[in-house]
């Protein structure tokens, strides 16, 4: 089916990231941080794409009433949960476009840092990092509640705002890992 | 050993430039998958939607108002013109319009879907409730309609039309509401046609009435 194949695609990268992440966090030295830094960039274009992915979701709803971009009917859907009126937007701004920034953000951090990953300012990014990936976790965490509690006929479970979920899970589980590799001196 | 230096240029504005790059070609490739809907309570605009608990003379029960739109209508088609009054039922012209409102609908309920929504404004003995609204709709006695009137001697007929609570003025934001009482006229798919905030676009001293004569016609 069409509509599966952008949910493998993303899938896949959410796993390329994890099992990237996994190998740098057993190899030392610079590789093993270039390769933590690789992954978080992988885990927040994963989240751009996916937000991307929610956003025309949300136009193709408003425009039709419906989209083909993903199923519409039964637990695991998006047309209860990006088309509901009262909950698909933070004042006014879609889910979509907010991740969009957010992940644009967390992009720019960590291209930075592969870009230069001994720049003076390096030690203060991944603490951005960090933080900024922190700063996502309570909206994750409201999203969650509300696709599983206020939607109209909830529980549901849009799979692609999980993939922008899981995103921000793996990038902030790199950040962390990059902030202890700066403060015990395993960064290169 | 020393440890490793950075770079001599600062890469972070390169960083910006290609974080500005991959988002604006993700955004590009979502508007060509799927267009942006201008939402709005303008004309050409499709109208705010809420979801919202409704009365229509039994129990309250869940409405949303796309579910009225007709996303396949086009103009000269088959379909439902919706209009969407905004009221309070402590508002004394709200009270009032009510005739006019019975008046309309008996002429265009046919070709016309009628819902009122109601909202408590933020002013001083505007007090209102579910029992009020229900009241005010049905004109059945209750005592405190515009503050302090029995809901029964509202002008006009019992109205049989949707009653919507909004009484937390949820909608209100989207809809840009002016005050009450409000009433926009939408095509069958959505779009707001008419909206008495925006005179220069009607023929001159054009209300309700005659923008559904011009718009909807055939009664």
């Amino acid at each position: 089916m069409a509509l599966d194949a952008p949910l493998m695609i993303f899938i896949a990268g959410l796993a390329i990231a994890s099992a990237g992440g996994l190998k740098a966090s057993r190899t030392d030295g610079e590789e093993g941080t270039k390769g933590m830094i690789d992954s978080g960039l992988v885990f927040s274009v994963i989240g751009l794409m996916s937000s991307g992915w929610t956003y025309a979701i949300h136009n193709s709803l408003l425009d039709s009433g419906e989209s083909s971009m993903c199923a519409s009917e039964g637990l695991v859907q998006c047309g209860s949960v990006i088309g509901d009126p009262e909950w698909n937007n933070l004042f006014g701004i879609p889910w979509g476009i907010t991740g969009l920034l957010s992940f644009s953000l967390l992009f720019f951090l960590f291209l930075s840092l592969r870009m230069d990953m001994h720049a003076k300012w390096a030690e203060s990014f991944t603490s951005y990092s960090l933080l900024a990936g922190l700063a996502g976790v309570p909206f994750v965490a409201f999203l969650i509640f509300v696709e599983l509690t206020q939607v109209e006929g909830a529980p549901h479970i849009c799979p692609f705002c999980t993939v922008a979920h899981l995103s921000l899970i793996g990038f902030l589980v790199a950040a962390h890992a990059l902030r202890g590799r700066k403060q015990s001196g395993m960064w290169a | 050993m020393a440890a490793p230096k950075g770079r001599d240029d600062d890469v972070r504005l390169m960083a910006a430039l290609v974080t500005f790059g991959v988002t604006s070609m993700i955004l590009m490739a979502v508007m060509l998958l799927a267009p942006v809907v201008k939402v709005g309570p303008s004309e050409g605009e499709l109208a705010p939607d809420f979801s919202a608990q409704a009365y229509s003379g039994g129990e309250w029960e869940d409405f949303r108002l796309s579910d009225l739109f007709n996303k396949s209508w086009a103009p000269g088609g088959d379909g439902d013109w919706i209009v969407v009054q905004y009221i309070d039922t402590d508002c004394p012209y709200c009270w009032s319009e009510g005739e006019m409102m019975s008046q309309l609908h008996s002429q265009w309920n046919q070709e016309v879907t009628f819902v009122t929504v109601v909202v408590e404004l933020g002013i001083q003995g505007h007090d209102s409730s579910r029992e009020e609204v229900e009241a005010f709709r049905d004109k059945t006695p209750y005592d405190g309609c515009i503050t302090n009137s029995n809901c029964a001697d509202r002008p006009g007929n019992p109205h049989s039309w949707i009653y919507i609570d909004d009484l937390n003025t949820r909608t209100s934001g989207d809809w840009e509401l002016p005050g009450t009482p409000f009433a926009a006229l939408l095509q069958p798919d959505g779009i707001v046609a008419w909206n008495p905030q925006q005179s220069g676009n009607h023929p001159e001293g054009e209300e309700m009435e005659g923008a559904l004569q011009r718009l909807v016609g055939g009664t």
